[in-house]
């Protein structure tokens, strides 16, 4: 296992407004695979995510990355993590300004005092076809060419996980689709493990796994879905939500 | 209304952004109500003062010295003889006529010989004990001085010395010393500034300070009732009849306005100074306000766009940012109105220190103080937002619907860069034309504006400098530090105007700094290089302090006694009226001294010899003067002595300009002096050179001090002592001057703390992703803090070599005046530009801490 989470509750505010976020979750992530989670907005699959990836804390429960427990670590133990062993990609503004794309390429190993591995580097970049767009800073390239560049981000540094939070929320249908193609190349050639947070079918059929969360529960799964049948489960869901 | 009531709501929406602008507002605002309140209680309380000790009508010596002309330099005040009383008396509408004797030229001492008079600020005051003292003393303790053994002094100095009643006190007059002890203590029903008084009976007031029986300084006139001041002047006057020639009239209102005249032009002096420094930290802190509303208006570009869309109109928008300016303006203003109160009694305060006591019951706020720091403040927050307003003017509808992200970054233009770089130049030749100049009065011209101009040139180009200078200090400071340095680096570098308009602020505080120490080292380097050149005197012996007191004959005689002593010169300045051949009179003070005077101080001479100068009857004068009047050796110059006779003096040396010490003296004899000007008439000497016998420097050094051990207001310097000495009042100068620029520079830091606050705020959604993808905190904060200690290095190496520049030309222009050494104080500026980087590293202490404290999540999901 990747990751995995035993009776996670994430909770806001105490008394009458309480609002839970995540309730109970156990949730297991398998190394090597692709998963997309999904559900209605409030759902708290953005908040699964967060506190899968150690940026935000849990209220109980608790979150093994490897063999590393991470509930309960200090900030600096845990931006440690983040640097060295976990990859993000965000769906907007995943770049700084200030610096040009193979900077931001090799910004996390910078930070950490590491030499990125040159061949890997390269492999990484040809993946993404930036090779020549290295030296242009984040206005000069666009928005898919940006996100392309934060994948390349979350690869370089050899990561055990990435996590994507819509990562193709802001880009147009050919360009989010050139994205994905590069996440599930990744997997598949490099046996990269994702976790994706999404609410397109289409981007979840690129998964392995889909996990259908509502109210802060798991409510459903599906082993390498389609667009289809995702949109399927998706109404299913919406239309369950509306009854009950 | 809609645009007051966006403003307002954006004001207060962005009070903590506005804080800092508002503190730079707050200081200068303060600066200037601080001084004006400050000088105007100066003012009262000498007003009242004056108008305290003045008598309804005062009779004074025709020739007693008015306002801040010196008095006679014998040791003994003008008087007037004790008959004019009688005289005086038989005037209508006279009550009274009292004699009344005060003199300054007197030093009192304790047992242990220390100083009971004030050594700067104040005068010593020495008088008889009249009626018309109770105007504005009353006996608080003891009772006034009856015969030659007591002595009255006021509570100030009783306070200060803590002197008991019985204590003895020694009195050091031109006319020996004496014994008294104190029979009573007056306190002041006014504020005394600082003035230490003493009162004897008159007996021994006329015998001790005049030297004479039977006389007085001046006579105080009390008015009968319902007589007014002037009328009882016109009857005193027409009662003096003939004898009126000989006397000075004036009513209480006229004393009271020739004696502020002695301490107005220090007041205004120390007014204009402090308003000067005032202006300068008016002129940082506008700096700081452009700065932020630039960076306000684009952080709200969206925001504004969005306005612009739904159809507010360019007017509207720019009228919204100048309403926010002034509300900061008002806001700023009042608290500045208020906090310069404050700081005016802390200045009180502080100037008791140096012997200068007022006190928060003259307290004076006229109605102009808060109407021209209310008008100042306001007026320059709303023209410094002006710039910024009008670009927020100027953005489209367009901005509302682009993904705004951060702001668009800045870049200096190439037309800024050219219109900087042709004011820098015009300004560098102005000064290098300053420092070619042969006149002082035309280069200082050239100078001022060579000043103006190349500062001018550096704030325009600035923006173009910093993206030059930062890469350049980063590439020797920050590369060491990796990736953060780099990204420090790049976010110093991703607005050039902001990092500019924030270094420029603190460039102008350091650029005076370094000015004024090249300015202070180079006087220092060059009056000592003149010291080890021409003077040959091992000793100076001088008044303590800046009394200004003549030495009294009995130290005098003493010192010329002290053992192992070559030579002791006396120097004495004589007044007098100098005719020229041509026909020209001149008002001159020639400088009488022995003939030894010139191994003491040797210089050039133009034509002719200063030995011959020595002589009887012959003089010297300077060359300046010489070409004015076309005057050559041999030429006979009619010389009018004060107080003795008119006689022709063979001109026997034209002394060379080119020095540092002397510079434009007219010499002669002291024999030649004294041949012409009566005994009593003749001035004490101003100060003493004396030289060692070979070998015996530290043994006649001890001898002239213990010759004056007992005479507190005399100071003994050897050669070393002086240079010392002048190292220090140039440096408590300098302090002083540093002191000043210090609100200057405070502005400017706050200005760096403003610029790094908005900079976190504006880039919250990049630390938020930065700390995500795993940088510390502990790398976010020394990120922060370099950016930092780059801007502020980019201002201190700006404000550094702008300053030297700026000092060495002074130092060129002023080689005419003597300042013949360039002396640039290394140790200083270095001081300065490592102490720049520390206050870069304070400047972000609390920007790094709030950045290092935003939550990641949140920070990423700001809009």
């Amino acid at each position: 296992m990747a990751a995995r989470a035993r009776q996670v509750v994430k909770a806001y505010g105490t008394g009458e407004t309480r609002v839970v976020a995540l309730d109970h979750i156990d949730v297991d992530i398998a190394r090597g695979q692709f998963t997309a989670i999904m559900g209605p907005s409030g759902s708290g699959k953005s908040t699964l995510m967060h506190c899968l990836a150690g940026l935000d804390n849990v209220s109980s429960g608790q979150i093994h990355l490897d063999e590393t427990e991470i509930t309960g670590l200090k900030d600096k133990k845990l931006t440690q993590l983040r640097r060295d062993r976990i990859g993000f990609i965000f769906q907007a503004f995943n770049l700084l300004p200030t610096l040009n794309a193979i900077e931001n390429i090799t910004l996390p190993m910078d930070i950490a005092g590491r030499k990125p591995d040159r061949a890997w580097l390269d492999q990484v970049v040809d993946t993404v076809g930036l090779a020549g767009r290295l030296k242009h800073r984040p206005t000069e390239l666009s928005g898919g060419q940006q996100q392309r560049v934060a994948v390349a981000r979350a690869l370089a540094s050899r990561p055990e996980i990435i996590f994507g939070d819509e990562p193709t929320g802001n880009l147009d249908s050919r360009a989010g689709a050139e994205v994905l193609g590069f996440l599930r190349r990744s997997v598949t050639e490099l046996g990269q493990t994702i976790v994706m947070v999404t609410h397109d079918p289409v981007a979840a059929s690129y998964a392995d796994r889909v996990l259908y969360l509502a109210d802060g529960r798991i409510v459903d799964e599906m082993y390498n879905p389609t667009a289809e049948q995702v949109l399927d489960r998706m109404k299913h869901f919406d239309a369950r939500g509306r009854t009950s | 209304m809609t645009v007051l009531r966006t403003s307002m709501r954006n004001f207060f929406a962005h009070k903590g952004r506005m804080a800092l602008s508002a503190v730079a507002v707050v200081l200068s605002v303060a600066f200037v109500c601080g001084t004006l309140v400050f000088s105007d209680t100066m003012s009262t309380t000498f007003d009242k003062l004056f108008a305290a000790t003045s008598a309804d009508v005062t009779v004074k010596p025709k020739n007693a010295p008015e306002g801040d002309e010196e008095g006679p330099k014998n040791g003994r005040p003008e008087s007037l003889p004790a008959s004019a009383i009688a005289q005086v008396e038989k005037a209508d509408g006279v009550k009274s006529v009292e004699g009344g004797i005060t003199s300054t030229s007197v030093t009192v001492a304790d047992s242990k010989n220390k100083n009971m008079g004030p050594t700067s600020g104040g005068p010593t005051l020495a008088g008889n004990w009249t009626r018309n003292e109770l105007r504005s003393m009353e006996i608080t303790s003891g009772h006034a001085p009856r015969g030659p053994t007591e002595v009255m002094v006021d509570a100030d100095t009783a306070d200060k010395h803590d002197l008991k009643l019985g204590e003895e006190l020694r009195t050091i007059t031109a006319n020996g010393d004496f014994k008294a002890r104190i029979s009573g203590i007056a306190t002041f029903k006014v504020t005394n500034p600082g003035a230490a008084v003493f009162y004897y009976d008159t007996k021994t007031a006329q015998r001790e300070l005049l030297g004479a029986s039977g006389r007085f300084t001046h006579l105080s006139v009390t008015a009968a009732t319902g007589v007014s001041d002037a009328a009882l002047k016109q009857n005193v006057t027409r009662t003096l009849a003939g004898d009126a020639a000989a006397y000075k009239v004036k009513t209480q209102k006229e004393s009271a306005d020739d004696d502020r005249k002695s301490v107005g032009s220090f007041l205004d002096v120390m007014k204009y100074a402090m308003l000067g420094f005032a202006g300068i930290a008016f002129l940082v802190g506008i700096f700081l306000i452009i700065n932020t509303f630039s960076m306000l208006v684009a952080q709200r570009t969206r925001e504004i766009g969005l306005m612009r869309a739904i159809g507010s109109s360019r007017k509207q928008v720019n009228r919204s940012v100048l309403v926010e300016a002034l509300l900061l303006g008002v806001v700023g203003s009042v608290l500045g109105v208020g906090a310069g109160i404050g700081l005016a009694v802390g200045l009180m305060k502080l100037m008791s220190g140096v012997g200068m006591e007022l006190s928060t019951k003259d307290l004076t706020i006229a109605w102009t103080t808060p109407v021209v720091g209310l008008a100042l403040g306001i007026i320059v927050t709303v023209l410094a937002a002006y710039l910024p307003a009008r670009r927020a003017g100027k953005v489209s509808p367009m901005a509302a619907l682009r993904d705004a992200g951060t702001p668009a970054d800045g870049k200096a233009g190439a037309v800024r860069a050219l219109i900087g770089l042709v004011l820098t130049g015009a300004g560098a030749f102005a000064l290098y034309t300053a420092g070619q100049a042969d006149k002082a009065s035309e280069g200082s011209l050239f100078l001022g504006g060579g000043v103006v101009l190349t500062l001018i040139g550096f704030v325009v180009v600035g923006p173009v400098l910093a993206s030059l200078v930062v890469r350049v200090i980063s590439a020797v400071l920050l590369r060491m530090f990796g990736p953060v340095g780099r990204m420090a680096e790049r976010n110093a570098l991703r607005n050039p105007r902001r990092t500019g308009a924030t270094g420029a602020a603190l460039m102008i505080g350091l650029a005076l700094v370094a000015c004024l120490s090249v300015v202070g080292s180079s006087m220092v380097a060059s009056a000592t290089d003149e010291l080890d050149k021409s003077v040959g005197a091992d000793f100076i012996v001088r008044p303590a302090g800046d009394s200004g007191k003549p030495l009294t004959p009995q130290s005098v005689r003493k010192l010329r006694e002290a053992p192992h002593t070559g030579h002791v010169t006396r120097v004495k300045e004589v007044q007098t009226k100098l005719t020229t051949p041509g026909g020209k009179t001149e008002s001159e003070a020639l400088v009488a001294t022995d003939p030894t005077y010139t191994k003491d101080l040797r210089r050039e001479t133009v034509s002719g010899s200063v030995a011959g100068a020595y002589r009887g009857n012959a003089m010297a004068v300077g060359e300046e003067f010489a070409d004015k009047h076309h005057l050559k050796v041999g030429d006979k110059l009619t010389v009018d002595f004060d107080h003795g006779r008119t006689v022709k003096l063979t001109l026997a040396a034209v002394m060379s300009d080119d020095t540092a010490f002397d510079k434009g003296a007219m010499y002669t004899s002291i024999a030649t002096a004294e041949r012409y000007v009566p005994a009593g008439r003749m001035p004490l000497d101003s100060m003493l050179l004396a030289s060692a016998d070979k070998g015996q420097q530290d043994a006649a050094y001890k001898a002239l001090k213990a010759a004056v051990a007992e005479d507190p207001a005399v100071q003994v310097m050897n050669q070393a002592d002086f240079k010392d000495d002048l190292k220090d009042q140039v440096g408590q100068m300098l302090n002083m001057v540093y002191g000043l620029l210090g609100l200057a520079i405070i502005v400017a830091v706050l200005g760096v703390v403003n610029t790094l606050a908005l900079s976190v705020v504006e880039r919250t959604r990049e630390i938020g992703l930065m700390r995500a993808i795993g940088l510390s905190r502990r790398q976010l904060r020394r990120m922060i803090r370099m950016e930092s200690v780059v801007i502020a290095l980019f201002g201190a190496l700006l404000g550094l070599g702008l300053g030297m520049g700026w000092g060495a030309t002074a130092q060129k222009l002023l080689a005419l005046e003597g300042l013949k050494v360039l002396e640039i104080p290394w140790p200083t500026i270095l001081t300065v530009f490592v102490g720049s980087a520390f206050v870069g590293l304070f400047a972000a202490l609390i920007p790094a801490f709030r950045a290092g404290r935003m939550n990641v999540l949140n920070a990423i999901a700001t809009e």
